[in-house]
C-alpha cells in the first residue's frame, strides 16, 4: 500500500527503539511505544503494531534481547533490552542520523534560483 | 555480512520454533492490546471504546502475526510449503477436477515421454564409434547406370587410401556370413571383415584380448575377434576364450579378443576377420568404406576431393569411367530412413500435449471463476499480487507433477508396448543393408525430460488464471458474490480461442492420421507382383572358401542347390519350392549389371543400358506366382547343355521393347564371353525394392546356367513355419550334413518389414489423433456447458418470450460448432503447411487430399455437435420459471 514511506520510517523507527531501550532501560513493547509518543508529544502517533517488526528486527540483528518478566499490572509480559553490541550500533546509527539530518537540512537552506 | 548471518540463523532458528513463538508473540499484543485498553478507559472512554481504539492502534492481530511470521521465519520456504499445502488440499477438495485433469496431462506427458524414448534410443542415441560425428560412409554412384550408392572395389579403396588427404583414417569392411563347423549343428554367423585398422579406427575396448595390429594383413594369419553376443552365446562368456581355435568355412582361426557389447548397434557381426592384403587388389565386391574426415574440413570439401579423384581413377582405370563417390554422414545412413517419421511423431505427440494443457486450462479457468471471489477476499484482505500468483502457480505446477508422475508410469507401460512394434531391424531401400536399432526403454534421462515437461505445462497452466483472476477488479468480484461476471466476457474468450486452438490442432493431426491411413492402405493394396502368403524363404550360403571345399567350381555349386531343391522338394507338406539369387523385397543383396540388345545398334561409347540380375530355378515363378506374360518360363532344359536363354520382366519390356516384340530377341550381358541369350518370355514385373518403389527392369538366368555362391529357398506351403522348418532342414541335411541354412523367415515377414515405419508412423499417428479428437471433444464439451450454466437465465427469458426448444438447442449447437468450425478453418491452413513434412512417409496419396480433408472436417464438426448436444439437451429443458426466479 505505502511500501515507500514505511520504508522509510523503518530505519527511523529502528533508531527510536534503540535510543528509548538505552534511555529507559528494559521496556515492553507497549512501553516503547508509548515512550516514543510522549516523547514526540503525541505529534508522532504511531500504529503500534508496527513496532515489533521492529523489534523483531533488531533481536535477529542481535542488537537487542528479550526476556519475560511481570509487568507493572503484575501480567507477564516480554520485557526488551540493549545488548552489548546494540549500544555500540545506537552510537554509530546516531552519528549517521545526526550527518544524514544536517545534509538534509543544509539543503533544504539552499535558496531557490530566482 | 556478519549480522546478515546472524539474520538468518535466527530466522532458521524461528523457522522451527515457529509454533512456539506464535503463541508467546499472541501473548505479548494480548498484553499490549490490555495495557492500551486500560490506558484508554483511564482516559474516560466507555469499555467498548476503549477496546475499539486499541485495536484500531495496535492494527489487526492477524496481519501482525502474519508480518512476525514473515519475519522470524524463512518467508519464501514458509510460504512454498503453505502453497503447496494450500493447493493439496484444493485439489483433494475437487477430487473430479483433479481426476479429469491429472489423467488429460498424464495422457499428454506420457505420450511424449514415450515417443521421446523411442527418438532417444534412435535419433540421439551415441555412436560406438570415436568421434562418430566426423565419420562418413564412402559410396560410388553411377547415376547413368541408376547406381545410387554401390560399394566400391578393393582397388577403389587402395587409390583412395593413397590419394585423398581429407581423411584421418579410411576403413575397409565387408558384411558376409561364414560356416562355423565343428561341435552341434553347422551354423551359419554374421560376419565382418575389415582392415587391420579396425580398432584404432572405431576407438574399441575389447572386453578380452586385443583387435587386430597394422601388419596383420600381410600374411593369412587367420586371426579372429568374437562379437560379444555371440561370445556369450556359443562361449558362455568364457573369459578363456582368447587363443582357442574355430573352424569358419573350413579354415582354422585363432581368437584374439572379444568386442564390447555396444559395437552390435553399428555392426551386429558375430565375428569380426581381416582383409588379405593380396585379396584386397582383387576384390570387385560389394564392399564398405567408412571415412573419418580430419578436424577443419567440412563434408562438402571432402566430397569434392573424392569426386576429383574418382576422375583421376577414371582416366587409369576406363572401367571405372562415370562413377562418382558419395559421401554421408554415417549417423544420417543409419536414420535417413527413420528419421522423417520420428520427427512426424515427435511434432504429433507434442500436440497432443498442448491440446492436453489446453483441455485442463480450460479446466482451471472454468474453476477459477468459481475462484474469483476468493481471489478477490484474499486481494481486499491484503494478499499480495505476487504471492497470488505464486499460489496459482503452485497449484498448476503440482497438478502438471501429478500428470508427470502418472504419465511416467504411463509412459513406462506404453515404452514397452512401443518396443514390440519398433523393429529391431529397419530395411535400407537400394543399399541392401539393413539398419540395427537400439533396444527402446525408460532411462533417467526420460524421466528428466518428462520432469520438464511437467513443469513448463505447470507453469502455462498456472499462469493462465493468475493473469485472468489479477485483471479483475476487487470491488466488482467481491460484489457480485460468485457469479463474477465482471470478466465473464473476456474469460469466455479466452476459453473460447483455447477450444478453437485446440480444434485446430487435433484437426491436423486427424489430417496427418487419415493421409497415414490411406497412404498404408494404398501400400497394403498395392500387389507386390507375386504373391506373399504361405511362402517360407531362408538362405544357404555354398561354404566354397576353404582350400578343400566340394563347391569350387560353378558347375559344382549349380549341381549343389539344384541337389537341396529336388530334396526339398520332396518334403511333405511342401507345395512347391524354388531358389533365387535373392528373395523380392527383403533388402538381402543387390545383383545390377549392364546389357546390350544385340539385335540392336550399338550404344554411343559411355552409353549403357542397365538392368537388376536376378538367378532363378525353372520353379521360381510359379512358385512365387510371378505371371507369364508371354513366351515361355525356364524349364529342366534350360541348362549348360542347352543355348542360353533369359525371361525379362514387363518393365525391361515396356521400356526396351516398347513394340512387344521382345521374344526371340538376344541379350548380352558382360561376363568376359559376351554369349547372346534369347529372350524366351515375359513375366510380370515385381516391387523388388520397395512396395512404394517402382518395379525396375529385370533380367531373370536360369540357376543351371550360372552360378551362385549364396542363394536362397523359397517355399510354398500351407503348413505353418514352425512345423515345417524342421523337415525341410533335414532335407538339406540329408545332401550335405555341414550345410547350415540362415535368414529363416516367412514372406509375410519380409513384407511386414518393408512397411515397418510407415506400419508404426501408421498406428502411432492414428492413437494420438483418436487422443486428439478425444480431448478437443471434451474442450468443447466443457466450454459449451459453462456457457449454457452461464446462460441459463438469458435462456430462461427467451423462453418466457416464447422461444422453442428447438430454438434453443440450435444456439447451443450454432455456438460449439461456431468455435469448431473456425477451429477448422485455421487447422486446414496449418495442415497444409505442415502435412508436406509427412510426403516423404505417404504412398500414392498427395499430402493434400480433398477427400481426407473434406472427411476429416466433416468429423470433427460432426464430433463437435456432439460435444455440445448434451449441454445442449440440458439448455433445452430450463424452465423460464426456475430460471427466473433463480435471479
Amino acid at each position: 500500500m505505502t511500501d515507500s514511506k514505511s520504508e522509510i520510517l523503518q530505519g527511523t523507527l529502528d533508531l527510536m527503539v534503540l535510543k528509548t531501550l538505552a534511555a529507559m532501560g528494559p521496556l515492553h513493547g507497549y512501553g516503547i511505544a508509548r515512550r516514543i509518543e510522549q516523547i514526540s508529544e503525541e505529534a508522532l502517533r504511531l500504529n503500534q503494531g508496527t513496532i515489533y517488526a521492529s523489534l523483531v528486527r533488531l533481536q535477529q540483528k542481535g542488537w537487542i534481547k528479550g526476556a519475560w518478566g511481570a509487568s507493572e499490572n503484575n501480567r507477564k509480559a516480554k520485557f526488551y533490552s540493549l545488548t552489548r553490541s546494540g549500544k555500540k550500533q545506537l552510537s554509530a546509527e546516531s552519528e549517521n542520523w545526526e550527518r544524514i539530518a544536517s545534509v538534509i537540512g543544509r539543503v533544504l537552506q539552499l535558496e531557490e534560483r530566482g | 555480512m556478519l549480522s546478515l548471518l546472524r539474520v538468518l540463523a535466527a530466522r532458521f532458528g524461528g523457522f522451527f520454533t515457529r509454533r512456539r513463538d506464535d503463541e508467546e508473540f499472541s501473548d505479548e499484543l494480548r498484553e499490549h492490546m490490555d495495557l492500551l485498553t486500560e490506558e484508554n478507559v483511564r482516559r474516560g472512554m466507555s469499555l467498548a471504546e476503549a477496546r475499539r481504539e486499541a485495536r484500531i492502534r495496535l492494527g489487526g492481530a492477524a496481519q501482525l502475526r502474519q508480518t512476525h511470521r514473515e519475519l522470524s521465519g524463512i518467508p519464501f520456504l514458509e510460504s512454498t510449503a503453505h502453497d503447496v499445502r494450500f493447493a493439496l488440499r484444493m485439489l483433494r477438495k475437487n477430487p473430479g477436477f483433479t481426476a479429469v485433469a491429472v489423467l488429460t496431462l498424464a495422457l499428454g506427458i506420457g505420450a511424449n515421454t514415450a515417443i521421446f524414448n523411442v527418438v532417444k534410443a534412435t535419433l540421439l542415441a551415441p555412436l560406438p564409434v570415436k568421434s562418430a560425428s566426423r565419420v562418413v560412409v564412402i559410396w560410388v554412384n553411377n547415376l547413368h547406370s541408376g547406381w545410387s550408392r554401390i560399394g566400391p572395389t578393393g582397388l577403389d579403396y587402395l587409390d583412395w587410401r593413397e590419394q585423398s588427404k581429407s581423411f584421418d583414417d579410411l576403413l575397409l569392411f565387408e558384411h558376409g556370413t561364414g560356416t562355423v563347423t565343428g561341435e552341434g549343428e553347422p551354423e551359419q554367423v554374421a560376419g565382418l571383415r575389415v582392415t587391420t585398422n579396425f580398432g584404432d579406427f572405431f576407438g574399441i575396448k575389447p572386453v578380452l584380448g586385443r583387435t587386430f595390429l597394422p601388419d596383420e594383413a600381410t600374411a593369412r594369419n587367420n586371426l579372429m575377434i568374437l562379437g560379444y553376443a555371440y561370445w556369450r552365446r556359443r562361449f558362455g562368456s568364457d573369459p578363456s576364450v582368447v587363443g582357442r581355435g574355430i573352424t569358419l568355412n573350413g579354415e582354422q582361426y585363432t581368437i584374439i579378443g572379444v568386442l564390447p557389447a555396444g559395437f552390435a548397434t553399428l555392426f551386429p557381426a558375430e565375428v569380426v576377420v581381416p582383409f588379405d592384403n593380396e585379396w584386397l587388389k582383387r576384390a570387385n565386391g560389394d564392399l564398405g568404406v567408412l571415412g573419418r574426415i580430419k578436424r577443419g574440413i567440412t563434408l562438402q570439401q571432402a566430397s569434392g576431393e573424392m569426386s576429383m579423384i574418382a576422375q583421376r581413377i577414371a582416366t587409369v582405370r576406363p572401367e571405372r569411367k562415370g562413377f562418382g563417390a558419395v559421401l554421408v554422414p554415417l549417423a544420417n545412413v543409419r536414420l535417413e530412413y527413420l528419421r522423417p517419421a520420428l520427427l512426424v511423431l515427435l511434432g504429433a505427440v507434442g500436440f497432443v500435449l498442448l491440446i492436453a494443457c489446453a483441455n485442463v486450462a480450460n479446466l482451471v479457468l472454468a474453476r477459477s471463476v468459481v475462484r474469483q471471489r476468493e481471489v478477490a477476499i484474499r486481494m481486499a484482505l491484503g494478499a499480495g499480487r505476487l504471492r497470488l500468483i505464486r499460489q496459482l502457480l503452485a497449484e498448476g505446477t503440482l497438478l502438471a507433477l501429478l500428470g508427470g508422475a502418472a504419465g511416467a508410469l504411463l509412459a513406462l507401460w506404453s515404452t514397452a508396448l512401443l518396443a514390440r512394434f519398433v523393429p529391431s531391424r529397419i530395411p535400407v531401400p537400394n543399399a541392401a543393408d539393413t539398419v540395427v536399432l537400439p533396444t527402446i526403454h525408460m532411462t533417467g534421462s526420460a524421466l528428466l525430460f518428462t520432469m520438464a515437461v511437467s513443469l513448463a505445462a505447470g507453469i502455462i497452466l498456472g499462469m493462465i488464471p493468475a493473469l485472468q483472476s489479477l485483471r479483475c477488479n476487487v470491488i466488482e468480484s467481491v460484489k457480485e458474490g460468485g457469479r463474477g461476471l465482471g470478466g465473464g466476457r473476456r474469460r469466455h474468450r479466452t476459453r473460447s480461442a483455447l477450444v478453437i486452438v485446440e480444434s485446430a490442432l487435433a484437426f491436423v493431426l486427424v489430417i496427418g492420421a487419415g493421409l497415414m491411413i490411406k497412404s498404408f492402405w494404398h501400400l497394403l493394396e498395392t500387389s507386390p507382383g507375386f504373391h506373399p502368403e504361405h511362402l517360407l524363404t531362408l538362405r544357404i550360403k555354398l561354404p566354397n572358401d576353404a582350400k578343400d571345399s566340394k563347391y569350387r567350381e560353378p558347375r559344382q555349386q549349380s549341381a549343389a542347390f539344384q541337389r537341396f531343391l529336388s530334396s526339398v522338394q520332396e518334403v511333405p507338406g511342401v507345395q512347391s519350392a524354388a531358389v533365387t539369387e535373392i528373395v523380392p523385397l527383403s533388402q538381402d543383396d543387390m545383383d545390377r549389371g549392364y546389357f546390350v540388345v544385340q539385335e540392336e545398334p550399338p550404344l554411343a561409347p559411355g552409353e549403357h543400358l542397365a538392368a537388376d540380375y536376378r538367378d532363378v530355378s525353372a520353379s521360381y515363378f510359379a512358385t512365387m506366382g510371378i505371371p507369364l506374360i508371354a513366351g515361355r518360363v525356364f524349364t529342366q532344359q534350360d541348362n549348360l547343355d542347352h543355348p542360353r536363354a533369359v525371361v525379362i520382366d514387363e518393365a525391361l519390356a515396356d521400356r526396351f521393347f516398347p513394340n512387344g516384340d521382345a521374344i526371340g530377341k538376344h541379350l548380352q550381358v558382360p561376363d568376359g564371353k559376351q554369349v547372346a541369350r534369347e529372350i524366351v518370355g515375359v513375366v510380370g514385373s515385381v516391387h523388388d525394392t520397395g512396395f512404394d518403389q517402382q518395379p525396375r527392369p529385370t533380367i531373370y538366368f536360369p540357376s543351371l546356367q550360372t552360378s551362385d555362391q549364396t542363394m536362397s529357398l523359397v517355399v510354398r506351403t500351407t503348413l505353418p513355419p514352425g512345423t515345417i522348418l524342421p523337415a525341410i532342414k533335414n532335407a538339406i541335411w540329408s545332401m550335405d550334413k555341414d550345410q547350415p541354412v540362415f535368414a529363416v523367415r516367412s514372406m509375410d515377414e519380409i513384407v511386414a518389414g518393408t512397411v515397418s515405419a510407415q506400419h508404426l508412423a501408421f498406428i502411432l499417428l492414428g492413437v494420438f489423433a483418436f487422443l486428439a479428437l478425444a480431448l478437443a471433444a471434451i474442450g468443447i464439451y466443457g466450454v459449451t456447458s459453462y456457457g449454457v450454466s452461464e446462460r441459463t437465465h438469458e435462456i430462461g427469458v427467451r423462453m418466457a418470450l416464447g422461444a422453442q426448444p428447438g430454438d434453443v438447442l440450435r444456439l447451443v449447437l450454432a455456438g460449439g460448432s461456431r468455435l469448431a468450425g473456425i477451429g477448422i478453418v485455421s487447422g486446414v491452413a496449418a495442415a497444409i503447411a505442415l502435412t508436406r513434412l509427412l510426403s516423404s512417409l505417404l504412398f500414392g496419396v498427395s499430402a493434400t487430399d480433398p477427400l481426407i480433408f473434406g472427411a476429416v472436417a466433416a468429423l470433427l464438426l460432426g464430433v463437435a455437435l456432439a460435444a455440445c448436444y448434451i449441454p445442449a439437451r440440458r439448455a433445452m429443458r430450463v424452465d423460464p420459471m426456475v430460471a427466473l426466479r433463480y435471479e
